[in-house]
């Protein structure tokens, strides 16, 4: 069976069609195309046209002129839409014309980075000419690392690599940096948050070091579709740059169904579970031969999944391995292995992750199921991309959970179709950030007194501070590394912490082996002592946690639970930086809290049933995070008119709330921001509600939601007053269950009172 | 909370007090010499070319002169990357009058390219540039620093003696490891007292930044000027064995002497020390690599007395029984004995103490195949 005929058997089935909100078509697009720019080097043209391209998309082609014109670009454009060539024909041509010319691509991970430097071998030897490609990362051999320094034209890693691995080292890559006229950043809407904000200190560096050799790279940059693509580059860069986004690339009839799961119990509006609709949506596909990706939220969700879906096409030995799994710690030589199975059509149904959401070329699929809103836009748009490629039909399912933020979109598709994808924020100068790169800094040439380092603010305060430590020595004019470590050594651009746990495998006593890893904020979460484990379908109970080491050792079992930790979270307050009176008395602040989360227990829980099925101690050191928040606490008066448990319940509500609201107005991702409410605040020593930015230092988050304040307590007052039910549902301030039966009640009153005399914006 | 609270409240480390500022300008780096006297390098003498080519043939210039060999050594800030510093960079030469030692050290910042101008310049007066690990660590350091300064680091290109690499094939076998501290002590019989560990160098330095008391790097010099000293005593001493290595004292060394003769194609001196070496603790192994060297000389007569010598006596394990019976299988043909000789490796096998647990399994399948294989041989002529 076919995708068409799929959606039509599906249109007339009524069963399934009343739990379908909305089905939208979006209709096939032609190409545009355009002839070969004639600033490309014409020793190009055969290249291209033997690969069957006689002319260039127009997004292509623009984007070409304006790099060749001497400008820094973006190129902002789907999946699948040929946005390699935007820097891989400009690049070649400037190596042509000047075989010195060097250029640098960076990609977020090293499996992007094999798939793109493949695509750029096959080009170069059709072109007959010697231009070497040579990646540099963690697996390059270090017999050849010599040879990539001293005669590599294009040097393909990644920002890690490039960070302790390059840039401290750039004595031995003079000819790169003497040369360099291009730098190539792929994925760049990866590089938001605590990522995004290291990456352009890397290229504050980076640039600072080209300086010194007197070269003037250009950057290419591409992104998948965001917000602010132009913003986001020149925040990485520090520079203006061109924006091109006028996509040329064709595109087939897509088919977008909403999906939400009926309602079962509708005093408590609990709806029939988001597993298992996508268990049976899924296992339909996988029936009807339709190559489909399944994406999960959770590593659980994938794992719960993979098994369900498993056990639907065991053959007679138990194998099935046409289903696979694929998430963030698989090894990467098992990860590349699943790739290779979708690109040449050996995995017929896969399920993940958002670790498959990046550019790794999986062929394409027919069909794409969502299970749960994967929390942005624009992530939704990237995973609906992986089905259905240039030319034939596709279609998407996106199954509602009862969470709150799954049912506003499920309820509002227009909002999801219409409205413009999420912002990616980066803040290059958070103080922690930016301090471990100016010791890099530091380190890789002295700062003269007046440098700038881009447009860090006040570099003179820091390198004075630094001096201060004593890990810079000033004299003559210039601050000088003067500290026997390595800093670049010990900062992880991907976390606050560097160090990740590994999982070993104590199943066979004679042969440990290591199933994968993982880092160590999520560690107390999924691999505290008796969790149940999942790696590829298979059951693991963790033995030991060694957290000091950073090993856990699991050893296989035939539970049929699976295990969800609960985490605790406490904050205290380390700076106030703006106060503002709130209407009633409250006052709303924005300031600086020390967050401590702790997993203190976790449930078991049954498979197929997920009932719960008892508890489990965890006992396992909390870990520390400075933040950015900016939080209100209530009116006395207000909070002395409660009484009993309403004040509790109602702070609950506005904390439940406000956790769909902010994503929504900040335009960002749900687990980049956290919201939580004290009765009795350490912070202020009032009942208080805090949101705050999930990442040290904090990406600006705070800030934006502290300048929307009012809009925010609109928004969440506007939800819980137009929804229907009686006394909390998950759709709005929390199911009775957990609100109490007076908890929405109590929230919009305190929501009332907040807002009462500003007026929304 | 104003900036500098800030990153005090972010950073874990405490406030620690501030460097004095006195800054003085200067015009050139800290230079000093000091001169040994030839007596303290027993075997200058007999250094020649002939003798270190035996040690390391691919770097020995054409007209070599013991005279224009330059010692070097630094002491740096940290163990490499664009920040670690060379502060101290100590070169030494043997003169008319005795060894010569300089040091240049730079009392601050601005004094590195005077200092650096130094090494270019002392680079260009000699041929061959000696040190212990310089070929990883302390050229590529400098290189690295004259980049760093907009320097051409062309003069560092000398022909370049690592003693590293041949120490290590002379003496890890009874070393274990081969620092040069290690080698002072139990190859030169001088070790040091109260010497300081290089761990602790790169710490004195920045103490005396924040202090500006020279004397803080006393150690630091000492220290270095000894390492510069060693050096050539360790090269002449080197060299005398690769002459004379009937006195190297441990077989060991001598076996090892063997090995690395071998390695630079010296067939016949090789030999020597294998034999040298066959009475002691290693003799087993010094007779088997004497038998293969007559062997794959072509000599497999030569070869085969020494292998029935050392089941005479018991020597080398299994290494002779498999070593004849591949003779008789492959060259003789006499099967009968190939597979007399392989159930006697076999038995010999399981004497516990022969083999180390690991490497019996591998040697054990290789003897079962050998003696199915001679088995089916026989029964075939048969």
């Amino acid at each position: 069976m076919n995708v068409t005929q799929l959606a039509d058997r599906l249109r007339n089935d009524e069963n399934f069609m009343q739990n379908v909100v909305r089905w939208e078509v979006q209709p096939a697009r032609e190409a545009r195309t355009v002839p070969f720019p004639d600033s490309l080097d014409a020793r190009l043209l055969p290249v291209l046209q033997k690969r069957g391209i006689h002319q260039l998309y127009t997004h292509q082609a623009h984007s070409i002129e304006a790099t060749l014109r001497g400008e820094d670009t973006v190129i902002v454009t789907p999946t699948a839409s040929g946005k390699t060539m935007c820097y891989n024909l400009p690049v070649l041509s400037a190596i042509l014309r000047d075989p010195d010319a060097r250029a640098l691509y960076l990609f977020p991970t090293k499996a992007l980075s094999a798939d793109q430097v493949s695509e750029l071998y096959e080009m170069i030897g059709d072109l007959g000419v010697d231009i070497k490609t040579c990646t540099y990362d963690g697996d390059t051999p270090s017999a050849a690392r010599k040879a990539v320094r001293q005669a590599g034209h294009i040097v393909v890693t990644n920002p890690d690599m490039l960070h302790s691995g390059i840039l401290p080292h750039h004595t031995k890559w003079v000819k790169l940096f003497e040369n360099l006229k291009y730098i190539v950043v792929d994925e760049i809407h990866t590089y938001r948050g605590v990522f995004g904000s290291n990456l352009a200190n890397v290229l504050r560096r980076l640039t600072r070091l080209c300086e010194f050799y007197g070269s003037r790279p250009q950057y290419i940059l591409c992104s998948a579709t965001i917000a602010n693509p132009a913003e986001l580059a020149s925040t990485l860069t520090g520079r203006p740059v061109t924006l091109i986004d006028d996509n040329g690339a064709p595109m087939g009839e897509r088919h977008f169904v909403f999906y939400n799961p009926p309602v079962v119990n509708r005093q408590l509006g609990i709806r029939e579970g988001c597993i298992p609709v996508t268990r049976s949506i899924s296992g339909m596909l996988l029936k009807n031969g339709i190559r489909a990706i399944t994406f999960a939220r959770s590593r659980l969700t994938v794992e719960v999944l993979t098994k369900y879906l498993k056990d639907m096409v065991r053959d007679p030995l138990g194998n099935a391995g046409r289903v696979r799994g694929y998430r963030g710690g698989y090894l990467p030589t098992e990860r590349r292995e699943i790739e290779h199975g979708l690109r040449y059509g050996e995995v017929d149904a896969v399920v993940s992750t958002n670790a498959l959401e990046l550019g790794v070329d999986i062929g394409s699929l027919d069909a794409c199921v969502l299970c749960g809103y994967p929390g942005t836009i624009a992530a939704a748009w990237q995973q609906a991309g992986r089905a259905g490629r240039r030319r034939s039909t596709s279609i998407v399912f996106f199954i509602a959970s009862s969470s709150a933020l799954d049912q506003y979109i499920v309820n509002h598709p227009d909002y999801f179709l219409r409205q413009s994808p999420e912002n990616a924020l980066l803040n290059p100068d958070n103080l922690y950030i930016l301090l471990n790169h100016f010791k890099c800094a530091a380190f890789e040439l002295p700062f003269r007194d007046d440098e700038d380092f881009g447009n860090a603010p006040s570099p003179g305060e820091l390198l004075e501070y630094l001096s201060e430590q004593n890990i810079l020595h000033h004299v003559g004019g210039k601050y000088h590394w003067s500290a026997e470590d390595f800093p670049a050594s010990e900062i992880s651009l991907r976390s606050a912490t560097s160090e990740n746990f590994v999982i070993i495998d104590i199943t066979d006593p004679a042969r440990h082996r290591v199933i994968g890893e993982m880092d160590r904020f999520t560690a107390p979460m999924l691999l505290h002592e008796n969790a149940i484990y999942m790696h590829e379908a298979k059951l693991y109970q963790v033995e030991k946690l060694d957290f000091d080491a950073c090993k856990a050792y699991i050893r296989q079992t035939e539970a049929g639970y699976y295990t969800d930790a609960d985490l605790n979270v406490s904050l205290s307050l380390l700076d106030i930086a703006e106060e503002k009176p709130v209407p009633g008395g409250g006052v709303c602040a924005l300031g600086e809290v020390k967050v401590t989360a702790l997993v203190t227990m976790f449930k078991k829980i049954r498979f197929d049933t997920h009932e719960t099925l008892g508890f489990g101690p965890v006992r396992l050191p909390e870990t520390d995070m400075h933040t950015t928040a900016m939080w209100w606490t209530l009116p006395d008066e207000l909070c002395a008119s409660f009484t009993g448990d309403a004040l509790k319940n109602g702070m609950l509500g506005v904390a439940n709330l406000l956790r769909i609201v902010c994503p929504l107005y900040l335009m960002c991702a749900p687990q980049d921001i956290a919201v939580q409410y004290q009765v009795r605040s350490p912070i202020t020593d009032k009942p208080t509600v805090i949101i705050y930015d999930n990442c040290p230092g904090g990406i600006g988050l705070s800030d934006k939601a502290f300048g929307m304040r009012s809009l925010l307590l609109e928004k969440a007052l506007q939800i819980v007053t137009d929804c229907t039910c009686e006394c909390g549902c998950p759709s709005c301030a929390g199911p009775a269950g957990e609100i109490g039966t007076n908890g929405k009640q109590a929230a919009i009153r305190i929501l009332r009172e907040l807002t009462k005399d500003e007026p929304a914006r | 909370m104003n900036l500098r609270d800030k990153l005090r409240a972010i950073d874990a480390s405490p406030p620690r007090k501030p460097a004095p500022s006195a800054e003085v300008q200067r015009t050139d780096c800290r230079c000093t010499s000091e001169i040994r006297p030839v007596s303290d390098f027993p075997g200058f003498g007999e250094l020649n070319r002939e003798t270190l080519m035996l040690m390391q043939p691919d770097c020995i210039p054409d007209c070599f002169d013991p005279y224009r060999i330059l010692y070097m050594d630094t002491e740096t800030t940290g163990l490499g990357g664009s920040g670690s510093v060379a502060f101290l960079v100590g070169v030494g030469r043997m003169g008319e009058n005795g060894f010569e030692i300089r040091q240049y050290l730079m009392r601050d910042y601005p004094e590195e390219p005077y200092l650096l101008e130094h090494v270019a310049e002392d680079f260009g007066r000699f041929d061959l540039l000696c040190t212990f690990n310089g070929r990883s660590f302390d050229v590529p350091l400098l290189e690295s620093r004259f980049r760093m300064n907009r320097m051409n680091p062309a003069p560092l290109r000398l022909p370049h003696l690592d003693l590293l690499y041949p120490a290590r094939r002379l003496w890890k076998l009874r070393l274990g490891h081969c620092t040069l501290g290690d080698l002072e002590a139990r190859v030169l019989g001088i070790p040091r007292t109260g010497d300081l560990p290089g761990s602790e160098v790169p710490q004195r330095y920045f103490s005396y930044l924040k202090t500006g008391q020279l004397c803080m790097l006393d150690d630091v010099l000492t220290h270095n000027a000894q390492d510069i000293a060693t050096l050539c005593v360790l090269l002449c001493r080197m060299a005398h064995f690769y002459r004379h290595p009937e006195e190297l004292c441990h077989q060991e060394d001598t076996f090892s002497m063997g090995r690395a003769l071998e390695k630079t194609g010296h067939h016949t001196e090789a030999r020597r020390c294998y034999r040298l070496a066959e009475h002691g603790r290693v003799g087993g192994k010094a007779s088997g690599a004497l038998a293969r060297s007559w062997r794959r000389a072509g000599e497999t007569e030569e070869a085969v007395k020494i292998w029935q010598r050392m089941i005479e006596t018991r020597k080398g394990g299994v290494t002779p029984y498999i070593e004849l019976a591949k003779y008789h299988e492959h060259r003789t043909g006499d099967l009968e004995t190939a597979l007399d000789l392989t159930r006697r490796a076999m038995i010999l096998l399981y004497e516990p103490a022969l083999y180390a647990e690991g490497s019996v399994q591998d040697t054990e399948n290789a003897l079962k195949y050998r003696y199915d294989r001679l088995k089916r041989k026989i029964a075939q002529k048969e």
